[in-house]
């Protein structure tokens, strides 16, 4: 098969897939369906202060793996919805960013800062114009680096790299990581370190099931759901109820709700002028996204704090400033914000390393269906047989174009009816998602120690937000530690024991030296600055 | 968050000693092969080597916080007050899980008290409703328990937004499926 043919495989694995049900004789395909479920359920998360993309994509694969089962037919349908979540999540968060001065998800936090005064003057609706306008765009231009950059980087992965310069790049994954997670170096190598050791517990060669503590519990290690939901999902929600708990006993005042007035439609030389802003950031939030564990968060500020000086050389003296109400502050915002969620993808697709929540889903899902292992080895153009990996691969593709068409037309509309989900109480809400993550959890593991795991993962994802150790290297850590083993055993074995074999080889070594770099770097000038702080 | 706040080198020294306590006591007691084993006259990596690596993974983060980190900007003040709620949270979990766990077999230890040939919940648990029951008591003291926590008092309201919750979810994940199983019946 040549290039060509894959791509297409791919794109007929999702429209000639199994088919649902029929519209007037027209089958309707099952991943179809699924994008457009996952898509709807992640506006309605994002829309929900207190729940996220991972949320829902926690509590709904137990469900999808029950309904398509452990085969190859089931990846589509089941990362498709995934997908769908992902994309609907990030054009959600903006909803209650703009209407209730509350960001959905994190990275919306600097669409409040001009949603919310549109808002105020009654311009509520065009504020949610801008928003999706910028959001779709920045997600589609992104998700077109995507397409180019993740096959060709993987098949300079698999062409240049061999397994002890495989080893060093995982190293130096999990150091940049470290580094740049957080705002700091020591405590992102700390959760790194702690993902690793949880990885190792009961996992290697040896009969005897390492660091167990000698205890059957323990003896079978911890699964990847426990950890994963643990750390990121149950940790998330202790903390989020704390914080509730602490803002009830402070509690403030209720802002009262002002009714749009005026003109709130978006016209073409408003479109034109927000352009600007929108490609800008589009390619910083790409740029930001394609490097594994840089969040979206800091895409939004970087894309915010450019487009603000950009905008104030420029503007006329009537228009508002940013933060005073000026569309091109939510442009500028919500294109960096979204554009990060395809090039997110680049680091998983080629080098099998997750950059971010939604990735460390994809994987999982993957992982527990079997017959997808995302990494450099899926991009093999095999001409005499078929490689399926890659047809997969191209179907994850179109999938993401099936989730932006749906985004471009139907998107706006969903997102403006989305303002009702920020009414459900938090203290409601948290209680539910926490019972409903851990019925899943059982539901996939079916023993009660699966949940015991997962709520001492929550409790260490809680005590880790409580002193500002960001959990997210930890679960790629998690992830990727058997990966790193595994491949360092295969190097060490391939280089006849040579026990310095990620120094000897040149590529490595630059790998090592930049591990090194990075964090030695990001410490010293958390010093300086902590320094200049301090004067 | 302060500048005062000396969490980062309390942390600091607590990952550094932990990781210290792993690498030379930890994982030589707990591992059956050290860094490297000769098998057959070929040399592999043994078992105790990922693990080391995690550690000084942890020590090089230990030690960083303790020399570079330590008079940083904004470290978190650790609220005591917040952490006897988490402690309390923790409790009510402990128990609604264990009510969950046991909710079912008491059940129908309960009703075996008025038979004259007794039931037995392991036979039972793949019918309605007594499958339900564990989850049902279990969840619903949960939910309840949470929201009347946050909102610090009981209400019939906090009560009855549990028991539709856990109704809820049973309709999710044990209606429309044969074989997935709802807490605690894989376990009994």
């Amino acid at each position: 098969m040549g290039t060509l043919d894959y791509i297409w495989a791919g794109v007929l694995a999702v429209f000639l897939g199994p088919e649902l049900f029929s519209i007037f004789g027209v089958p309707v395909p099952v991943t179809i369906v699924m994008i457009f479920a996952g898509f709807l359920l992640g506006i309605a998360v994002g829309a929900t202060p207190g729940l996220a993309g991972p949320i829902a994509m926690a509590i709904a694969l137990p469900i999808l793996i029950s309904i398509f089962g452990y085969t190859p037919d089931a990846l589509l349908p089941v990362m498709g919805f995934l997908i769908g979540v992902m994309k609907g999540a990030t054009i959600g968060g903006a909803v209650p960013a703009i209407l209730f001065n509350t960001p959905g998800t994190p990275d919306a936090y600097m669409t409040t800062l001009d949603g919310y005064p549109m808002t105020r003057k009654g311009q509520a609706k065009k504020a949610l114009r801008v928003a999706h306008l910028s959001s779709v765009s920045g997600d589609t231009f992104s998700d077109m680096v995507l397409f180019i950059c993740a096959p060709f980087l993987a098949l300079l992965v698999e062409g240049y790299l061999d397994l002890p310069e495989k080893t060093a790049l995982l190293i130096l994954s999990l150091s940049f990581i470290a580094a740049v997670i957080g705002g700091s170096p020591a405590k992102g190598l700390i959760s790194t370190g702690l993902g690793l050791l949880f990885a190792y517990v009961a996992t290697g060669e040896d009969f005897y099931p390492r660091l167990s503590l000698d205890s059957k519990v323990l003896a079978q290690g911890f699964p990847l759901a426990t950890a994963i939901l643990g750390v990121l999902i149950v940790g998330a929600v202790f903390k989020e109820l704390t914080d509730l708990w602490r803002e009830k006993r402070e509690s403030g005042a209720l802002v009262g709700t002002v009714k749009d007035s005026g003109d709130q439609r978006l016209h073409m030389a408003e479109i034109r002028r927000l352009m600007p802003h929108i490609g800008r950031s589009a390619v910083i939030g790409t740029a930001i996204g394609a490097l594994p564990g840089i969040g979206s968060t800091l895409a939004a500020t970087i894309g915010y704090t450019v487009g603000k000086a950009r905008y104030q050389r420029t503007k006329s003296p009537e228009e508002p400033e940013f933060g005073k109400g000026a569309p091109e502050g939510i442009a500028a915002t919500e294109a960096a914000n979204s554009s990060v969620s395809g090039a997110n993808l680049i680091p998983v697709l080629s080098l099998g390393i997750p950059g971010n929540a939604a990735a460390v889903f994809l994987i999982l899902a993957a992982d527990s269906i079997g017959g997808f292992n995302p990494g450099p080895s899926v991009f093999r153009f095999t001409a005499d047989a078929v490689n399926t990996e890659l047809v997969i691969a191209f179907g994850l593709f179109t999938a993401m174009v099936v989730a932006n068409v749906l985004n471009w037309t139907i998107g706006g509309v969903f997102m403006r009816s989305m303002g009702v989900m920020t009414r459900i109480p938090k203290q409601v809400l948290l209680p539910t998602v926490l019972l409903l993550t851990l019925t899943a959890i059982y539901v996939q593991e079916t023993r009660m120690d699966a949940i015991w795991f997962t709520l001492g993962f929550g409790l260490l994802g809680y005590a880790m937000r409580v002193v500002a150790i960001s959990p997210l290297p930890f679960v790629i850590a998690f992830i990727l530690g058997g990966k790193l083993e595994e491949s360092a055993r295969q190097a060490f074995a391939s280089t006849g024991g040579d026990p310095w074999f990620l120094f000897t080889h040149p590529i490595a070594a630059v790998f090592m030296a930049l591990s090194v770099g990075v964090i030695l770097l990001t410490a010293r000038n958390n010093r300086a600055r902590a320094a200049r702080a301090s004067t | 968050m302060s500048n005062e706040s000396r969490s980062n080198l309390v942390l600091g020294i607590f990952f550094a000693v932990f990781a210290l306590l792993l690498i030379f006591v930890w994982i030589p007691l707990d591992t059956d092969t050290g860094l490297i084993e000769k098998v057959r006259r070929q040399v592999t990596i043994g078992d105790a080597l990922a693990p080391t690596v995690a550690g000084i993974f942890l020590l090089i983060g230990g030690l960083i916080l303790i020399v570079f980190e330590r008079k940083a900007a904004d470290q978190p003040e650790i609220d005591p007050v917040n952490l006897g709620f988490m402690a309390v949270v923790f409790v009510l979990l402990a128990a609604s899980f264990l009510v969950m766990r046991y909710g079912g077999p008491a059940l129908v230890a309960l009703v075996n008290l008025t038979r004259e040939t007794p039931l037995e919940y392991r036979l039972l648990r793949d019918s309605a409703p007594w499958k339900f029951t564990g989850f049902f008591f279990g969840g619903t003291l949960m939910i309840g328990g949470l929201i009347s926590l946050v909102e610090g008092r009981v209400t019939p309201r906090a009560v009855l937004i549990g028991v539709i919750a856990v109704l809820a979810m049973i309709a999710v994940y044990d209606l429309p499926f044969d074989d997935l199983l709802l807490p605690p019946n894989g376990d009994v």
